[in-house]
């Protein structure tokens, strides 16, 4: 046999070289899950998220760290409020029932007033259960770096990379008759909305009454702009924060903790606020994270802001009639804002160690084992798409059958916008009243200034003059 | 009371019907929705005539619902049990014997069911997380005659209140003791209202969510308890609502249609002056 | 029958103690101590302390009774639930004693009719709630969009939307789950009239409105009181129904002592606070039946 000559040759060899070389080089910083579990081999560990497809996925795949690594790993599902108040409950009374909970951004600053969370900075620095190459600069960083850090210490790696997409109607935002007079009455074109004026121009424009044509058909009952979601609660509340108020260049804290309700950007956004709600069906107030996918779907709608997982549960074939004529943006800005605080309401979660765990160390092993590109790959494989938590799993996305490029597409520039909810120990006190402002002046009964005034108010009373966590 | 004419009965016959379907109509929608394919289940105009379907019973099954519904069984039947158990006897000397300070005993059965139930969750669960008795059946069977024993107990009472003395000091004076006396006598005359009043204690048991939600967990999850893990994030399977809500009413009406005659009988047990 | 005095068994001799009664209701005794009160009293020990996140720290006197008696979100829970109890269970109370009154004079099909009528009380709260906000929910509810909408009933707002409505849907709710269960009962008491006194009304000449005043409500009193205060008790700390539909919103217009509490336990998690509820509700509610009681006993004579 004659070896392959000249040119050819080199290059094989070279080839086969730096093949080997590079083969080397991994096994010697490999990290083996195996190995760093022996100690813990055979114990169990009970582990509390929320149920919802992406992690009933995920529960497909726990086995596998398992076989891996000896551990156990009782993975339990419990609703959202469940999901709450059980581990909360356990995480508070250190109960050690769980040795692992999920917890979501807004939850952070309350269980951290409570040192109810096990900080994992001692395990990250071991390097018999480290993994040096985890690589978490490809975490997503902005939900990661404000979601899983307080003053000096990390409190887990980032889980569910929940966010919002502006969402609406692709055969009427491409209808011809609709954009001919929307161009007329507006003076630009027709698009899905990347500015909140235009947010505002097209949920005006769609709404209309029975009996008035909707792409040149008379319609059968009223039609709206644009859905909310207006039930008195925090989903309502950060709809507002993160995707109108932010956008306007406001918030309800400033960067000292400081209570900064009563300032123009609140006042206009809430007067914005007020004028979306004019455009959404007389449900508002009571329509909540159930409804707003529901009335999409029946299509008496054109747009929303939604959390992207609802999503995959309705623009999919059984789910919806109207499977397919949707499409996706993230949540729309202001213009004459500064692009870096361009901003979309989003939450970030992930499941933390708890105090009353009594097996820390594997715990920490399965949780970090969540987190490699591996186990990430193989989750979003499994579920045929999903939410990823890495930079890097987008392209794997994009190259998937059937994925909604628009949808990935939305989620990638909404991600990059996403921050974790602020960490204040009294967060729900201050989400209950500003909600019930919010609600009140989307329904007209109070004007933006009162509103902005008496929200300041009512943070000056729970906070005094600083909101966050010491 | 008069009899009523043939007439009249027919007309209150069919206010009757009529009330009982307008009365009825959600449930009978709720049934049809276990059979609706998600597409058209909330679609508008509402969709009336839809192809059947069953695979809103596949996730219900994949997911253990029946295990569910087992737990459910037997926690209801084990807590109405000692309940019976339990009160029958102090229903009986409520209503028969006089004591001191009978009325504030009375009162305190009552009182025991006054404070709202959210209130008293987290102490519960403060204290069983201490004995570990969280996501055991015997914790939960106990927490369970919180509510059940005093209502039993209440009810009851008033129901015993037709016994027939004579005849227990007849049997006295032939030398029965004072046990002979309760379960020869006593009790088979108390059964209808043991019968209704426990059957309802069951219902309260069956449904009951919050204790079983807070004190449970994976080895003890009642039907209830399941139905919000079909309320995600990502929308609610109303479908699997729908199968879950005819599975948790199902054992429960048949229980009533089955007993329903001792059921009235012991209602009216002493339930009037006589 | 007369209400049985001493034990037969005893001899005639009234001073000595008659143990038996008090062996009955031993164990009964016995269990809710264990089960009621000795969380009860965890709860009121709760309640003077500073106990956020379930861990017991200063004692604070009553700092948690005087910031809930201060608070207005207090009054107006008591205000919610205070209005729901007054107007849901009367009107069913009324509508369950009419309709056993029809059951009573003779309807066809009986044993079919009373068992599916009673499938309301049968149905798991959860379940009820879920069921309503199908039936109601705004735009996409089976009755919203054919009744309420076709008949423009509610143009501005849904029904659990709209501050003025909600309470009345939930109300609404409320006496559509109980009716049922009133008329039952009710229905079984009058089952169980004697015939006597009525034959001899009706000799006497007496008309239907008389013989029900006189003589019916009379002779059920007892039972329409002690269903009637089960109901008003338990209507005062209805939950599930009103979390489901409305959270308590919007505003504030169906927050119940329940959802209070809720709120002050599962989201504040401020349990000294919420413990000061359960006590507060406690006293009242103690106050309130004591009352009942007593009238009952002595007006009524329904013990």
């Amino acid at each position: 046999m004659r070896i392959l000559s000249g040119f050819h040759g080199v290059a094989m060899a070279t080839t086969m070289f730096s093949v080997l070389l590079g083969a080397s080089a991994l096994s010697a910083e490999e990290f083996s899950y195996a190995e760093a579990a022996k100690p813990y081999a055979g114990t169990t560990i009970t582990v509390l998220d929320e149920v919802t497809p992406l992690q009933e996925t995920l529960a497909t795949i726990v086995p596998e760290f398992s076989k891996e690594t000896g551990i156990t790993v009782q993975y339990e599902l419990l609703s959202h409020l469940d999901v709450i108040n059980k581990g909360q409950a356990d995480m508070l009374s250190r109960g050690g029932a769980y040795d692992a909970v999920m917890l979501h951004g807004a939850q952070m600053g309350p269980m951290l007033d409570a040192e109810a969370i096990r900080p994992i900075d001692d395990f990250i620095a071991d390097p018999k259960l480290s993994n040096a190459g985890l690589d978490t600069d490809d975490l997503i960083q902005r939900p990661f770096r404000t979601l899983a850090f307080f003053k000096d210490k990390q409190y887990g790696f980032i889980n569910w990379n929940y966010n919002m997409v502006y969402w609406a109607r692709a055969d009427l935002l491409g209808n011809e008759i609709e954009k001919a007079a929307f161009k007329e009455k507006y003076g630009y074109d027709l698009g899905p909305a990347q500015t909140l004026k235009q947010l505002r121009d097209i949920s005006e424009f769609f709404t209309r009454k029975r009996g008035e044509k909707l792409m040149g058909e008379p319609l059968a009952e009223d039609f709206y702009g644009v859905v909310l979601e207006g039930i008195k609660g925090a989903n309502s509340l950060w709809l507002y924060i993160g995707n109108i108020l932010r956008n306007f260049g406001g918030d309800i804290i400033d960067a000292d903790g400081k209570p900064s309700f009563n300032t123009p950007e609140v006042v206009d956004s809430l007067a914005y606020w007020a004028e979306l709600w004019k455009f959404s069906p007389p449900g508002t107030a009571e329509y909540s994270i159930i409804d707003v996918p529901t009335v999409m779907s029946n299509g008496i709608a054109a747009q929303t802001m939604a959390f992207s997982d609802f999503v995959l549960g309705v623009d999919k074939q059984g789910a919806s009639p109207l499977h397919g004529s949707f499409v996706y943006g993230a949540p729309p800005v202001k213009e004459d804002v500064d692009p870096s605080r361009y901003s979309a309401d989003g939450e970030p979660s992930m499941i933390v160690i708890t105090q009353g765990s009594k097996n820390a160390e594997a715990t920490f092993l399965f949780l970090q084992w969540l987190t490699e590109k591996k186990q990430q790959s193989a989750l979003l494989k499994a579920g045929n798409g999903g939410v990823p938590i890495r930079e890097s799993s987008w392209a794997e996305l994009k190259s998937m059958d059937g994925i909604n490029s628009s949808l990935m597409d939305a989620m990638k520039v909404s991600l990059s916008r996403v921050e974790s909810k602020p960490l204040m120990p009294n967060y729900y006190q201050v989400i209950d009243a500003l909600a019930e402002i919010i609600q009140q002046v989307g329904l007209g009964t109070i004007s933006p200034q009162d509103g902005a005034a008496q929200g300041q108010a009512a943070l000056e009373r729970l906070c005094r003059d600083n909101c966050l966590l010491k | 009371m008069n009899k009523a004419s043939t007439r009249e009965k027919t007309l209150w016959t069919i206010l009757a019907v009529f009330y009982a379907c307008i009365v009825l109509f959600p449930v009978i929608w709720l049934v049809t929705m276990v059979f609706k394919p998600a597409d058209v289940m909330f679609a508008r105009p509402t969709v009336f005539f839809f192809t059947p379907t069953l695979a809103n019973f596949d996730y219900i099954i994949a997911q253990g619902f029946l295990g569910n519904m087992l737990t459910s069984l037997l926690l209801g039947l084990a807590s109405t049990l000692m309940v019976i158990l339990i009160g029958t006897p102090a229903a009986y000397a409520f209503a028969r014997f006089e004591m001191k300070a009978k009325d504030d005993l009375f009162l305190f059965i009552l009182a025991t069911r006054m404070a709202p139930p959210v209130c008293l969750v987290i102490p519960f669960y403060l204290i069983y997380s201490n004995l570990g008795l969280l996501d055991t059946f015997f914790g939960l069977t106990l927490a369970y005659m919180t509510f059940n024993l005093s209502f039993y107990v209440w009810v009851l009472r008033s129901f015993c209140r037709d016994l027939p003395v004579e005849l227990e000091e007849a049997a006295a004076l032939e030398g029965w003791s004072k046990l002979q006396i309760f379960w020869k006598i006593i009790f088979p005359l108390l059964r209808n209202g043991i019968v209704a009043t426990s059957v309802l204690c069951f219902i309260f048991a069956w449904n009951e969510f919050l204790f079983a939600f807070m004190l449970g967990g994976k080895s003890v999850q009642t039907l209830p308890v399941a139905i919000p893990k079909l309320i995600t994030a990502q929308g609610v399977r109303w479908g699997e609502v729908a199968v879950v809500a005819v599975i948790a009413l199902a054992p429960v009406l048949a229980v009533v249609v089955l007993l329903q005659r001792h059921i009235v009988r012991g209602l009216t047990m002493g339930a009037v002056k006589g | 029958m007369s209400m049985a005095i001493q034990d037969a068994s005893a001899p005639a001799a009234s001073k000595k103690i008659n143990w038996y009664p008090y062996i009955l209701i031993a164990p009964t005794f016995v269990t809710l101590i264990v089960v009621s009160l000795v969380p009860f009293i965890y709860a009121v020990y709760l309640s003077l302390h500073e106990a956020r996140y379930g861990v017991v720290k200063d004692f604070v006197w009553f700092d948690n009774y005087i910031q809930l008696l201060t608070e207005p979100a207090f009054w107006n829970a008591m205000y919610v639930s205070g209005l729901f109890v007054l107007i849901a269970v009367p009107v069913q109370f009324m509508l369950g004693l009419g309709g056993a009154l029809i059951l009573n004079r003779g309807v066809a099909g009986r044993s079919l009719i009373v068992p599916l009528l009673f499938i309301p009380a049968m149905m798991a709260p959860v379940v009820v709630g879920l069921l309503w906000k199908i039936m109601l929910a705004g735009s996409w509810g089976v009755l919203s969009y054919n009744v309420v909408e076709r008949f423009n009933i509610v143009t501005e707002s849904s029904i659990f939307g709209s501050p003025h409505y909600a309470l009345y849907a939930l109300i609404f709710i409320d006496i559509w789950q109980w009716t049922p269960f009133m008329m039952l009962a009710f229905f079984a008491g009058l089952q169980a009239l004697p015939p006597g006194p009525y034959r001899a009304a009706s000799v006497d000449g007496a008309g239907p409105l008389r013989t029900f005043f006189k003589l019916t409500l009379p002779l059920m009193a007892p039972l329409l009181f002690i269903i009637g205060l089960l109901r008003i008790i338990d209507a005062f700390k209805v939950f599930d129904t009103i979390f489901i539909l409305t959270r308590g919103g919007p505003g504030t217009s169906t927050e119940s002592l329940s959802i209070l509490a809720y709120k002050m336990t599962f989201d504040f998690w401020d349990i000294g606070h919420a413990s000061a509820l359960a006590v507060v509700v406690w006293i009242i509610f103690f106050i309130f039946c004591n009352i009942f009681y007593q009238v009952a006993k002595k007006k009524l004579n329904a013990f």
